[in-house]
């Protein structure tokens, strides 16, 4: 049975550092997938999650108990994204800005095609591996504060709980963002459905 | 956007019923509104997919990276091989203050002694402005009163002159001591000092740098 994070860390503030090596082994996959799909460069990516678990080490004494680890080191690593991504608009990248009130974009001729192409069934995996290599691109449409909450909820499986707690923002909002970020991707995935089909001439597999 | 009125109010919460994060009334509502509806079961089954995808791509992305070294790099970057230099300064310094106190301020006095001797000697060889470059002779030197101090007077060879003033009290001469000649046993043990311009250490006993005075030309 492994140790608990919260165990770890009382082990780490105790000087042991051989146990936040164990801790960054836990979570380092983790870190660097909400990372990378935070900012879709592989090595801006490395370097976050890196600067992600110096951060944490650096700071433990600011960790309070109360909230789980991982909750923070997430926190951490989100702002620090956030933060590069900002810089990047800055220097004249785009801004997006999204409004929690625009109307649904939810295009009704694609309705139940990625599910029905999809499903469940493995045979289609070579689709499923196109499309989960179009992920990162569709990801990058999505504004930063959405892409953030719909990272650690598929990479992590957080709750809307602790999403609301990791990112500090009401769980309605975590629920309205979650709902339009996937929207957004769904959007995304579709169009290229759809071109991909224009293209094999064919309707269905 | 939906035809269906109901899916209007159903579609908001497709997203959270996906993630089981939806009250158990709540579900009871939407399950009985998917079986009716098959656009909002296709949204749910597009919402459930693209999730997976999301899953999926991601784990193939991570699984491209080589996590050997990570976490060693990681624990290179928080383990403290060397504090930095200034924190190593002040280190050493309060170690020195609280270990060494004694050896501190005796180096410390010795060095202000040596300045003390050393600054008037080297200003000593600077002609003042006026004074066409010659030579200043001290011609007498005078301690205060009630000092037990006598001068010992020394002369290198290249004319310049080192004054020393010892402490009496091992002859006690009086109160008012004279110059030279009468510090004999002193005159002693200076004479191994080395002679130049670089100053010799001084005694410890040493109190009180004598005004030179005169400096005619």
């Amino acid at each position: 049975m492994a140790t608990d994070d919260l165990t770890l860390v009382k082990r780490v503030r105790g000087g042991d550092q051989r146990a936040f090596k164990l801790l960054v082994e836990r979570y380092q996959r983790k870190v660097y997938a909400v990372a990378l799909g935070m900012l879709k460069d592989k090595e801006e990516a490395m370097d976050v999650s890196q600067e992600a678990f110096v951060k944490v080490y650096k700071y433990l004494d600011h960790f309070k108990g109360d909230a789980s680890f991982y909750t923070w080191l997430y926190r951490i690593t989100v702002n620090i994204c956030i933060d590069i991504i900002r810089k990047r608009a800055g220097a004249g990248g785009e801004a997006v800005e999204f409004d929690e009130t625009m109307p649904m974009d939810v295009s009704e001729a694609n309705i139940g095609a990625l599910g029905s192409r999809l499903g469940t069934n493995p045979q289609k995996s070579a689709l499923r591996r196109e499309l989960a290599e179009k992920i990162q691109e569709a990801l990058a449409a999505v504004p930063e504060k959405h892409r953030a909450i719909l990272l650690l909820r598929e990479v992590e499986g957080m709750s809307y709980e602790d999403l609301s707690r990791t990112l500090d923002i009401p769980k309605g909002t975590v629920m309205s963002r979650l709902f339009h970020a996937r929207a957004k991707v769904q959007k995304i995935l579709s169009q290229y459905l759809e071109l991909d089909e224009a293209k094999s001439g064919v309707g269905s597999e | 956007m939906a035809g269906n009125p109901a899916c209007e109010r159903f579609i908001p919460l497709l997203s959270p019923y996906i993630d089981g994060e939806v009250s158990p009334t709540e579900r009871v509502n939407i399950e009985r509104h998917l079986s009716a509806c098959k656009a909002c079961t296709g949204r749910a089954a597009d919402l459930r997919a693209e999730s997976g995808l999301l899953r999926v791509g991601l784990e193939m992305a991570v699984d491209e990276v080589d996590f050997k070294d990570f976490a060693q790099k990681v624990m290179a970057r928080v383990t403290p091989e060397k504090p930095p230099v200034l924190e190593r300064l002040r280190l050493s310094l309060s170690e020195l203050f609280l270990y060494h106190r004694t050896a501190m301020f005796s180096s410390l006095a010795t060095a202000a002694v040596l300045m003390l001797v050393a600054i008037p000697l080297l200003m000593g060889n600077r002609a003042p402005v006026g004074y066409a470059g010659e030579r200043m002779t001290v011609q007498a030197v005078r301690t205060y009163d009630p000092a037990k101090l006598a001068p010992v007077v020394m002369e290198t060879d290249d004319g310049s002159t080192i004054i020393w003033l010892v402490d009496q009290d091992a002859h006690s001469h009086g109160a008012s001591p004279v110059l030279g000649d009468e510090a004999d046993s002193d005159e002693l043990e200076l004479e191994e000092a080395p002679a130049g311009n670089t100053a010799p250490k001084p005694p410890p006993a040493q109190k009180e740098e004598p005004a030179p005075k005169g400096g005619s030309l």
